[in-house]
């Protein structure tokens, strides 16, 4: 080598010296800021998860009182339960409780401070034992939601008592309560088990939880084959022309396409010309089948198009038919993608509420539902509705009403990740 | 896979298409309409549910307007058996029930309904009439010099308005035009207080949207602000700022008063006795109509109706006033519950 | 009957015999347009019965481009449109009426770059005959499987791991076992473009004796880069130039003895 090309490669080794601290400067800054964005993002997302749980766990408890109930014969109507006056059995035990109450007005503000949902216990434990008729038997019944509030913090002891929900004697008496160990907090199974209600101690979100299995299992029933075919058909079988461009067009124009026009389709489609029961999971799986199926095509085309075209030939070359070559090549590879489409389409699905008003899933409903076609609520509905009532303790079950959707919402991505790990066999 | 994916979808929609016979048969009573009532219909459809042997009603909150256009929609099981609103059913929508087969529909009165401005309890207590609030309000006020013109709205705080009223900047949370509330507010409130202006109260008769146009355009500049329909982000709101002022119905007040306190409307304080005999001025009848085309069709209907209209729910101690609803007098009581008895048609 | 001139680069016609006495394959004016690229032009060839033929040329020419409308491999890419005749034994595979899936069966292909599929090395070389309904059971399965690797010359190196992805083999390993995937089908020809390009001595050595082997019952169509190796196994070769069959002929002639110009700088190494 001559001594000019020694001075040129010097050179260039010193040009790329030189522009090295630059480079990697800007691989410094882009890190930081990646650090950074995430920690932002993590630092919400524990706000967000704080604030809901620290609003919310509270609910997952209620306030019970004891009380000593004599199942009065005279009072039962062995035959007819719904024909009985529970709710005298519930006013003479708190009258035994409290002898020295008197008058129609204190008498009416001692029993505002057990639930109505009390009277609904006891019936149901007279049709469930009939045995119970005649005897005397200590009972936890649930506390009236104002109780509760008080005894969990929420509401003020304090202060003057208009201020207040519960007025001096009423604190009097759930004073005596907890010198009795009378009251006490317990698990609150009724939230998990009951349906909607407008006491906010008798509500639970079991109601709305069937309702979004319900739904959700139509939705993916649905969505998930007719997306995936649909985006294979296109991807593999459709001939390139102007008409598959046109349906191509429409299906990302249909992704983009705020939901509540969907719940709009579904009340003209669905409910008006096929009369479809309205408020039903039926008719709610079949809209938000409409909503998600774009996005599951959207994605699946994508994980269609990454799968190499040498595998494509290679099945081809050997004499598979060009269906042998999705189902046995294609397809496998293509599979993780496709289910992490359809998680997002189904998580976007979740958390809905736009199309279900039109279509009457926004809706009061206690019964659970106990198939597609009776009305049901959704769990992100559920949260709106709470979120909307007066009562001031239906602020804590919003919050774990969350914190249920939001645990749903974990579970659905969980069991996607270990899916697609399944299927994931990378060779 | 694929071939497994078709037959699966295949079986969904033969499943969605035997959903059409299903829905010939409705065993729930369905109810629409306003949300207003809303809070009420959904205790007595509870209770009704819980002793009765019927399935408990579904409900929902289409606003007033919306569910009457549902309500007239038809007879047959996909359209709703009873509606509730906020306010009295207009003719056009009795025609338009007719029209499509509706023919007859009851009236129930269920009780009153008031509308109340409030604040923070940690602030006084304001005292404001109705003209004073239309003043405060409206986007464009009649000029003060005398004139019959209106002017952009001048007022800044309330005390420009009425010496007597604090030095506070005026600032309003409402709720959107969607809502009932929003409806009766400018009727009972705003129109009312345009009318104490004669030359206002004359254009109300010779021009109706000319003086529409009046009294319910609502101040864009700050000093009003739609909060959304949620009623309990206002009560929030008001929390965190003393000096702002919200408007919402009463049973908003009634669960949050340890923390707020009612503006005093012409001199009377919105309480549920004032609210009750009429004296405090921003109240509203409620209202619901059944479809008597759907009794015998759908159980429970009737069952339904002879629970709503019981002493125990409506009563003047019934379960319905423990949730805010503001009953009717004995007399007015007497009368609905008859015509819920023998389902007596409407006649405006 | 051999041309004694030497034909000048400016000609771009075909030289040499381009039939062949027991044809196994007739193509006639085959064009291949990419879209408004026009690859091939007006080619015209035989491909004999159990003989092998190799195709080389200059990078780019369209050897691939050709040996893929044997089998009509083209027909999955978009923008490529053939004309022209081609026909098996009496048919012509481009007629409406013919169905590709066996025609591939028949014409099976090795492709320049290795693409096993993403599973078990048994399972690749399986993929085939199962789908055609070539084997019965178990048995004759792992029959096939076997004589087909050890044509390949592969089933030593992976006897011990047939359950191991394919994809984890090496490139030479890999383009073995696509030898091995093709023959396990027992097409009637076999088209390989470059199946050694990848292998070293001893395995291209390896292949070359499979490819004798194989003329015996199949006709081969071979692209190679290497001069020696078509001489080694071919009995006649065909050379491209831009898309231009320039000349075809007896191996050894076209080796010893080129008529065209463009034919001699090429295998001379003055070009390409
Ligand atoms: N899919 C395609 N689309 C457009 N043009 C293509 C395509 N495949 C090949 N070509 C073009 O056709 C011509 C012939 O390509 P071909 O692959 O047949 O060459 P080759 O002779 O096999 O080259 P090599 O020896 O490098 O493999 C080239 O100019 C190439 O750019
Ligand atoms: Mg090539």
């Amino acid at each position: 080598m001559s001594d000019i090309d020694m001075d040129k490669t010097n050179k260039t080794i010193d040009t790329v010296k030189r522009g090295l601290a630059r480079r990697y400067a800007a691989e410094r800054r882009f890190r930081l800021f990646g650090l950074i964005a995430i920690v932002i993002s993590l630092s919400f997302l524990v706000l967000l998860f704080g604030t809901v749980i620290s609003k919310g766990y509270s609910a997952f408890q209620q306030t019970f009182v004891q009380l000593e109930v004599t199942f009065d014969r005279a009072m039962i109507d062995r035959d007819n339960p719904a024909n009985s006056d529970f709710g005298g059995l519930v006013k003479a035990a708190m009258g035994r409780e409290f002898p020295e109450v008197s008058g129609r007005k204190d008498k009416r503000k001692l029993n505002g401070l057990v639930s109505t949902g009390a009277v609904y216990q006891l019936q149901d434990m007279v049709s469930t034992d009939p045995g119970l008729i005649g005897t005397t038997n200590l009972v936890w019944v649930p506390a009236d939601d104002d109780v509760d509030m008080l005894m969990k913090g929420h509401a003020k002891r304090t202060g003057a008592e208009s201020d207040r929900r519960l007025d001096d004697q009423q604190l009097a008496w759930i004073g005596k309560w907890e010198q009795e160990g009378k009251i006490r907090k317990q698990f609150n199974r009724a939230f998990f088990t009951s349906g909607d209600s407008r006491e906010p101690e008798l509500a639970g979100i079991w109601g709305a939880f069937v309702g979004t299995i319900l739904t959700l299992a139509l939705t993916l029933a649905l969505s998930f084959p007719i997306g995936i075919s649909a985006s294979i058909y296109l991807e593999e079988f459709a001939p390139r022309n102007r008409f598959v461009d046109l349906v191509e067009v429409n299906i990302n124009n249909l992704a983009a396409v705020p939901s509540i026009v969907f719940g709009l389709l579904g009340l003209a489609v669905f409910i008006n010309f096929f009369h479809l029961p309205r408020s039903s999971p039926l008719v709610g799986g079949l809209v938000l089948t409409l909503m998600t199926l774009p996005t599951i095509i959207i994605a699946s085309r994508a994980s269609l198009q990454s799968v190499p075209p040498s595998i494509r030939e290679a099945a081809l070359g050997i004499g598979a038919s060009k269906m042998q070559m999705v189902n046995h090549h294609v397809l496998p590879l293509a599979l993780p993608g496709m289910l992490t489409g359809t998680i997002i389409g189904m998580a976007r699905a979740l958390g809905e509420t736009a199309p279900l008003l039109m279509i009457g899933m926004v809706a009061f409903i206690v019964d659970i539902p106990d198939s597609f076609v009776t009305p049901a609520t959704a769990l992100p509905v559920q949260i709106f509705l709470w979120a909307d009532s007066p009562e001031r303790a239906f602020v804590e079950r919003t919050s774990a009403a969350i914190l249920v959707l939001l645990a749903f919402l974990v579970v659905m991505n969980s069991l996607a990740v270990i899916l697609r790990n399944r299927f994931e066999r990378r060779w | 896979m694929f071939k497994r994916g078709v037959i699966v979808a295949g079986a969904c929609l033969l499943v969605a298409m035997g959903g059409v016979g299903l829905a010939q048969a409705r065993d729930y009573i369905s109810i629409v309409g306003s949300s207003t009532v809303y809070p009420f219909a959904t205790v007595v459809a509870e209770k009704f549910g819980r002793i009765s042997s019927f399935k408990t009603p579904a409900i929902e909150a289409t606003g007033s307007g919306g569910g009457l256009k549902l309500f007239c929609g038809g007879v047959g099981v996909q359209y709703p058996d009873i509606t509730n609103s906020s306010r009295r059913i207009k003719a056009s929508e009795v025609k338009n029930c007719n029209d499509n087969g509706v023919k007859q529909i009851v009236e129930i009165k269920i009780g009153y309904d008031g509308i109340v401005l409030a604040n923070s309890k940690k602030t006084v207590p304001l005292n404001i009439s109705r003209k004073e609030l239309f003043l405060a309000l409206a986007k464009n006020i009649p000029d003060p010099k005398g004139s019959e013109m209106v002017i952009p709205n001048p007022y800044k705080t309330w005390h420009d308005i009425n010496p007597a009223l604090p030095d506070n900047a005026i600032e309003v949370l409402g709720p959107p035009p969607t809502s009932g509330t929003r409806d009766a507010f400018m009727e009972l409130v705003m129109e009312d207080g345009g009318k104490e202006f004669p030359w206002i109260k004359a254009l109300g008769k010779k021009d109706k949207n000319a003086f529409k146009q009046i009294c319910h355009s609502m101040r864009e500049d700050g000093a009003f602000i739609e909060a959304g329909e949620n009623d309990n982000l206002i009560v929030q709101k008001l929390e965190v700022n003393p000096k702002a002022f919200g408007i919402f119905g009463f049973s908003y007040l009634d669960q949050n008063s340890d923390k707020l306190q009612g503006t005093l409307v012409d001199g009377e304080e919105p309480t549920f006795e004032a609210i009750a005999d009429g004296k405090y001025p921003v109240s509203r009848p409620l209202f619901f109509y059944v479809k008597k085309a759907h009794v015998g069709m759908i159980p429970g209907i009737k069952e339904f109706l002879n629970e709503f209209t019981s002493e125990k729910a409506w009563g003047d101690e019934g379960y319905l006033t423990d949730k805010g609803l503001i009953p009717m007098p004995k007399a007015e009581r007497v009368k609905f519950r008859n015509d819920a008895g023998s389902l007596n048609n409407l006649s405006l | 009957m051999r041309p004694v001139k030497k034909y000048g680069s400016e000609h771009r016609g075909t030289v040499g015999v381009i039939t062949s006495e027991n044809p196994r394959m007739t193509c006639r004016n085959v064009n291949v347009y990419y879209g408004d690229k026009h690859a091939i032009l007006d080619v015209s060839i035989d491909i004999g019965r159990n003989e092998v033929i190799a195709m080389i040329g200059p990078s780019g020419c369209g050897k691939s481009t050709f040996l893929r409308c044997l089998n009509r491999m083209n027909d999955t890419i978009d923008s490529c449109r053939v004309t022209g005749e081609i026909f098996l034994d009496d048919q012509n595979i481009y007629d409406k009426k013919i169905d590709v899936v066996p025609l591939r069966a028949q014409v099976g292909m090795v492709f320049q770059k290795p693409n096993p599929f993403p599973k078990s090395i048994y399972d690749n070389v399986a993929y085939g005959p199962k789908i055609h309904g070539l084997v019965q059971n178990k048995v004759e399965q792992d029959e096939v499987v076997e004589t087909s690797l050890k044509k390949a010359g592969l089933w030593e190196e992976v006897k011990d791991r047939l359950a191991h992805p394919g994809t984890g083999l090496s490139g030479g390993q890999q383009q073995r076992l696509c030898i091995a995937r093709t023959i396990a089908v027992n097409p009637e020809v076999i088209l390989m473009d470059e199946p050694c390009s990848a292998l070293d001595p001893i395995a291209t050595a390896k292949i070359e004796e499979l490819i004798d082997e194989l003329r015996a019952h199949y006709t081969i169509a071979i692209v190679t880069h290497s001069m020696q190796q078509a001489a080694r196994v071919s009995q006649r070769t065909a050379y491209f130039h831009l898309g231009d069959l320039i000349e075809v002929g007896e191996t050894k002639q076209i080796f010893t003895n080129p008529s065209h110009r463009l034919t001699e700088d090429y295998i001379t190494g003055r070009f390409g």
